[in-house]
């Protein structure tokens, strides 16, 4: 079994009277792609955003590789290897490509505004590297040739690509990719699902995905869990989940479990009858 | 032509008669009048008044500028004759009207200069082109021929065949250039960047010494402006902060200096070297003192704490009691100039040189800040904080370090100001002085050096040397900041992003550097 | 399985920024607490007829701060932009409501026992209901302009261009009165029974303090024009339409409303309280020229983030309140009447500190991810 890089004790996230995020547990070892589905509305934004350090949570505990990072500043959480995508894409939209990745990389590095003005040995070093990795990172999300264009001219599908491209460039070891194939064709999500399967396998970095597509969650997914109104209702891989009557009922509504198994009986006597 | 397309014409001219007409409530055409004369060369005495001839050239220049931009976007050429001549005729109509009105009051000897102060009955009358009662025809006349002239005009300037000249010339232009720099021989077309800045160089060494006092006094303020556009670019430009109150820092800067190298109050007489650093210092400690506490505030919030700062900084320096400590309302007189190898500097020659230092010093800092880790940083944190945060940058203490260092530069450019007029009192640290700055970063084009320089010189500098519009400066200063908005709101020379991806060696480009796997396309 | 990166970087955890903006607040708040102690503790120099007289004369001003302070409230509201230009709005009903005043003071309306009686000591009251009425509409029509040719063409500019534009209108109607009118201070000329000065006497501790008729037309009639603005937002049709343009202006306009109209409207209305403003500056306090709204502006803006800008009961609380200290505050912390200004900035600091988005203001959706 592999180390719990995170791990989400009774987490409750409440905004006014709304408890968006309600006693969620989650234990996601390294190195895998751990899934968290649910119809919207359901917290799954909310949970991102405690784990990165955008929300506080009022209850429970987040533990990274065993230390507590609730209440932790985001940048902080940020350095020390917890990167993320978002929902509708935040890039700085004004500089260019290379110019975002090289502000993702921010972290890696220490020289200062006093090494920046007398170009000091540590600044040109670094200057150097920071460069060289930028580009390295560019090809790496295969956006090599779009490194000079400002990132709102980019295409929607490659502004998605340089959000993970930014995100990779701190080396985190936990991703949170917040639909990242949201608004893509067909042959954008499958090269975008095969790229994400080898951040994990090449990498080794732990992705935690929220996602809609679900032939996307259950081809890559390790792991899924299940949120419906805040509350974690399923956890399990993807035949697991998609068997659990709970879940049906989550996504169709309350009769679901049944309605959705008079149309499998329906398609596999279709099938038959073929 | 229906009606509804007949209103709207005429309310086309309706705008520019009225235009015109508030321009005469303020006598601008006088000054305009006057200025055309002096650009023909006849200088006009300070009070008087200019030729009749340049006040026709006035509202010649005027109603063809009508004509053209009324008509200017139409596509078919007889609508365009026809919408000039409406637009120009309406304007033609109610400017006349108004000329009888003025000549009315000329006649029954009212004088309205109670209310209406700029209303002389001499400038009425040059108004009227010196004609009384046929002024008001004469000017119906102008209006509507010169108007359709502009209309006329616009229709040639837009023709195909005109409408290439401008390329023409331009490809000229170039060709002739490309010639020029072909003839040139390999080692001066290889070395061409360091030989303009040679140039420039020699230019900043020889011309100081050259042009007068009055010329190196308007350059050396263009210069302290130069600096101070750095600095609030550094805080506005680069760390998206929007501060009001910048010139609470320039008065750190100048009052340090003042109190420390001024006979009256303390005699404390350091010197301007340590009283330099002294204002370079305060300037960031009021940074921090004002950072600390305001760092995650709103912009908007962040614009009027600061502006709420700057003000308390000069009614504290104006009050009395502050006054036996900083000459209150007074200021501080007679401070004294540095002195380099023993040598004093005291003229306005030797002050544009050391500010001239001083702005390279301050371009220098700028550029190397922008395209490092920090400034990066910075413009992350302008474009989208959130995102910023969460790619691991600590926003308050990336902001609150922008604002140190523009302010450091406000120091600076402070202890010039005030080493260099002998002088410095609250007024010279007002809000005006704060939002001048601003507009200067703003037209020039923010985050672009040649921008804040050519800012500077637009905003500083030209209102300096065009003495006859001494009055109207400000008048014209608050129009053209809204018209640069609304035309060119990237500024004058706007930034460009720097294109690095073709700039770095391919040798690193497609090396496998060992780490991560990269086995991708 | 063991990663060759199980090691996890140390996490230190800071939280000093919060402290010290929280300890600077406190710090001054606890400088302002022993001055108010001095003050009223130990000299208690000042007696209540003192008192009533800065209370009034709070009041008053506040409730001018309170009108200008909508302004600015309604106008972020809608385009989110700092309307730097609204005090100029305001000083141009000043001069408006001045001129309105003169010319019904020059006009005579002869009587068997005064032939030289003026229409504007003849019918008081219809000359301070002009001077109202059009300052109020040239306000208006300025703040309709205003925003047709300065801001309307700006609409989607990033957010510091529409504010140089504002500087920049600001200057230009700042510099053209002056042009027009020329830089001198003038009188304003009330209609003798209201002169300034004039007002009911009451006695307290024995020594008279004045409740000047201006005074009080002043704070009746903003309470008014805040009460009717209130009604308006609240209940009409027009109101209803503004809220939803300041809430999102794409729904709106999807909802049918005219978001260009409706953006008008707030600064005409805006302008009218601007102007209703002036003349009441002018009425109270008796000078009127070219740099007349500068200060007023300026404190209203602060009084508007003060309360929460965005918020319109916000901005009459804060406006009163700034009224208040800056009448009050020298006084209570015994030190110079030219520090008022200074009073005013480090209580807006002191609340910005623990309350960022002002005493009302609500966190805006601008920090949700």
């Amino acid at each position: 079994m592999n180390e719990i890089a995170i791990k989400v004790d009774q987490v409750s996230k409440i905004f006014g009277g709304l408890t968006a995020v309600n006693q969620v547990n989650l234990e996601i070892p390294q190195k895998t792609i751990y899934s968290i589905i649910g119809p919207n509305g359901a917290g799954k934004t909310t949970l991102f955003n405690c784990i990165s350090g955008f929300y506080v949570p009022e209850k429970g505990k987040i533990l990274y590789f065993g230390q507590e990072i609730q209440g932790l500043s985001t940048d902080l959480i940020a350095s020390v290897g917890i990167s993320r995508t978002y929902q509708n894409i935040r890039l700085f939209s004004n500089l260019t490509a290379l110019e975002n990745i090289m502000i993702g990389l921010h972290p890696k590095f220490r020289s200062n505004w006093v090494d920046a003005i007398v170009h000091s040995p540590r600044y040109l070093r670094e200057d150097k590297e920071t460069k060289q990795e930028a580009i390295r990172l560019l090809n790496f999300v295969g956006l090599a040739g779009y490194g000079d264009y400002l990132a709102f001219n980019l295409p929607y599908g490659v502004q998605r690509r340089l959000e993970i491209g930014r995100a990779l460039a701190n080396q985190p070891r936990i991703l949170l990719l917040d639909e990242p194939t949201a608004g893509m064709n067909m042959q954008e999500t499958q090269s975008t699902t095969e790229f994400i399967k080898k951040l994990r396998d090449d990498l080794g970095i732990t992705i935690i995905l929220i996602e809609h597509d679900m032939q996307v969650v259950m081809g890559i997914s390790d792991r899924i869990s299940v949120l419906d109104y805040g509350t974690k209702i399923a956890e399990g891989n993807a035949a697991e989940v998609q068997s659990n009557p709970k879940v049906i009922e989550a996504y169709l509504g309350p009769g679901g479990a049944a309605l959705a198994e008079k149309f499998q009986k329906q398609r596999r006597s279709n099938v038959k009858s073929h | 032509m229906n009606r509804q397309e007949f209103q709207k014409f005429s309310q086309h001219g309706l705008v520019f008669a009225i235009i015109m007409i508030f321009l005469v409530l303020v006598d601008f055409q006088t000054m305009f009048a006057t200025v055309i004369s002096k650009i023909l060369g006849t200088n006009v005495l300070r009070g008087g008044l200019p030729e009749v001839q340049y006040m026709v050239i006035f509202l010649v220049l005027y109603s063809l500028w009508m004509g053209w931009f009324i008509s200017r976007k139409e596509e078919n050429k007889s609508r365009r004759i026809i919408m000039t001549l409406v637009a120009s005729l309406t304007a033609g109509v109610v400017v006349g009207l108004f000329g009888l009105i003025l000549n009315s009051l000329i006649q029954s000897g009212t004088d309205v200069r109670r209310y209406l102060a700029a209303l002389s009955p001499e400038s009425m009358k040059l108004f009227l082109l010196n004609l009384d009662g046929l002024g008001p025809l004469a000017l119906l006349g102008v209006f509507t021929v010169s108007g359709l002239l502009g209309g006329v005009l616009s229709i040639i300037l837009q023709s195909p065949s005109v409408g290439k000249w401008p390329k023409t010339i331009k490809t000229g232009i170039s060709s002739t250039w490309q010639k020029f720099t072909g003839s040139l021989p390999p080692f001066i077309r290889k070395n061409a960047k360091y030989l303009a800045y040679l140039v420039l160089g020699i230019v900043i060494i020889v011309l100081p010494t050259r042009w007068g006092s009055y010329n190196n006094f308007v350059t050396g303020l263009v210069g302290l402006y130069i600096i101070l556009g750095i600095g609030l670019n550094i805080i506005v430009g680069l760390s998206g902060q929007l501060v009001l109150g910048f010139a609470a820092f320039f008065a750190m800067g100048a009052y340090s200096m003042a109190l420390l190298n001024a006979p009256l109050p303390h005699g404390l007489m350091w010197g301007f070297w340590p009283a330099l650093l002294v204002g370079v210092l305060m300037a960031v400690v009021a940074a921090i003192l004002l950072g600390l506490p305001m760092m995650r505030l709103r912009g908007d919030y962040l614009a009027i704490v600061t502006l709420g700062f700057g003000e308390i900084i000069r009614i504290l320096l104006k009050s009395d009691l502050l006054s036996d400590f900083s000459g209150g309302p007074r200021g501080i007189q007679d401070i004294k100039g540095p002195t380099i190898f023993g040598l004093p500097f005291n003229n306005d020659v030797q002050f544009t040189y050391l500010i001239i230092a001083g702005v390279i010093l301050a371009i220098f800092v700028y550029n190397r800040l922008e395209n490092s880790r920090t400034g990066r940083a910075w413009l992350a944190i302008k474009e989208d904080a959130i995102a910023a945060r969460a790619t691991g940058i600590n926003v308050q203490r990336n902001k609150l370090l922008a604002l140190c260092i523009g302010a450091a530069f406000a120091g600076l450019a402070g202890a010039f100001f005030a080493a260099r007029n002998q002088f410095t009192g609250p007024n010279d640290h007002t809000l005006m002085v704060s939002i001048n700055i601003l507009s200067i970063v703003i037209v020039g084009g923010m985050n672009s050096i040649p921008g804040i320089i050519l800012g500077a010189f637009t905003l500083k500098g030209l209102p300096e040397i065009l003495r006859e519009m001494e009055n109207y400066r400000l008048l014209v200063f608050g129009g053209l900041l809204v018209f640069m908005m609304i035309a060119r709101p990237e500024g004058l020379w706007p930034a460009k992003r720097p294109q690095l991806e073709k700039k770095i060696k391919p040798d690193t480009r497609d090396g496998d550097t060992p780490g991560k796997g990269d086995k991708n396309e | 399985m063991q990663s060759k990166e199980t090691s996890t970087p140390q996490i230190k955890r800071s939280k000093l920024p919060k402290q010290i903006r929280q300890g600077f607040g406190i710090i001054v708040l606890l400088l302002i607490l022993w001055r108010l102690y001095l003050v009223f503790g130990v000299e208690q120099e000042y007696t209540v007829d003192i008192w009533a007289r800065l209370l009034i004369s709070g009041l008053v001003i506040g409730g001018v701060y309170s009108l200008i302070a909508i302004g600015y409230t309604l106008v972020y509201g809608i385009l989110r932009m700092i309307n730097f230009a609204h005090g100029e709005v305001m000083m141009v009903g000043t001069f408006a409501g001045y001129l309105v005043l003169e010319a019904t003071k020059s006009i005579t309306v002869p009587t068997p026992d005064n032939s030289l009686l003026s229409f504007s000591n003849a019918y008081p009251i219809i000359s301070v209901i002009l001077a109202f009425a059009i300052g109020m509409l040239i306000a208006a029509t300025t703040g309709y302009f205003l925003e047709k040719i300065a801001y309307r063409p700006l609409r989607k500019a990033p957010r510091l261009i529409p504010l140089i534009s504002a500087i920049g209108a600001s200057i230009f109607l700042q510099n053209f009165a002056q042009l027009l009118f020329s830089p001198q201070t003038r009188d304003y000329v009330n209609p003798d029974i209201i002169s300034r000065g004039a007002g009911w006497t009451m006695m307290i501790n024995d020594s008279k303090v004045i409740l000047p008729y201006t005074g009080v037309l002043t704070f009746v009639l903003s309470i008014l024009l805040m009460i009717g603005l209130y009604t308006m937002i609240k209940k009409t049709k027009l109101g209803k339409a503004m809220r939803s343009v300041a809430m999102d202006k794409q729904t709106a306009a999807l909802m049918g409303i005219d978001v260009n109209v409706i953006i008008s409207r707030t600064f005409i209305i805006s302008g009218a309280l601007a102007g209703a403003a002036g003349v009441m500056w002018g009425l109270h306090n008796g000078l009127v020229y070219y740099f007349v709204g500068f200060l007023p502006g300026i404190k209203a803006f602060t009084a508007a983030v003060m309360g929460g800008i965005g918020n319109i009961p916000g901005a009459m609380l804060g406006g009163m309140l700034l009224g208040l200290m800056e009448s009050l505050g020298p006084t209570a912390l015994g030190i110079s009447y030219q520090l008022k200004d200074v009073i005013s900035f480090v209580i807006l600091i002191v609340i910005l500190i623990f309350r960022p988005n002002g005493i009302l203001g609500e966190a805006l959706s601008e920090e949700k991810v």
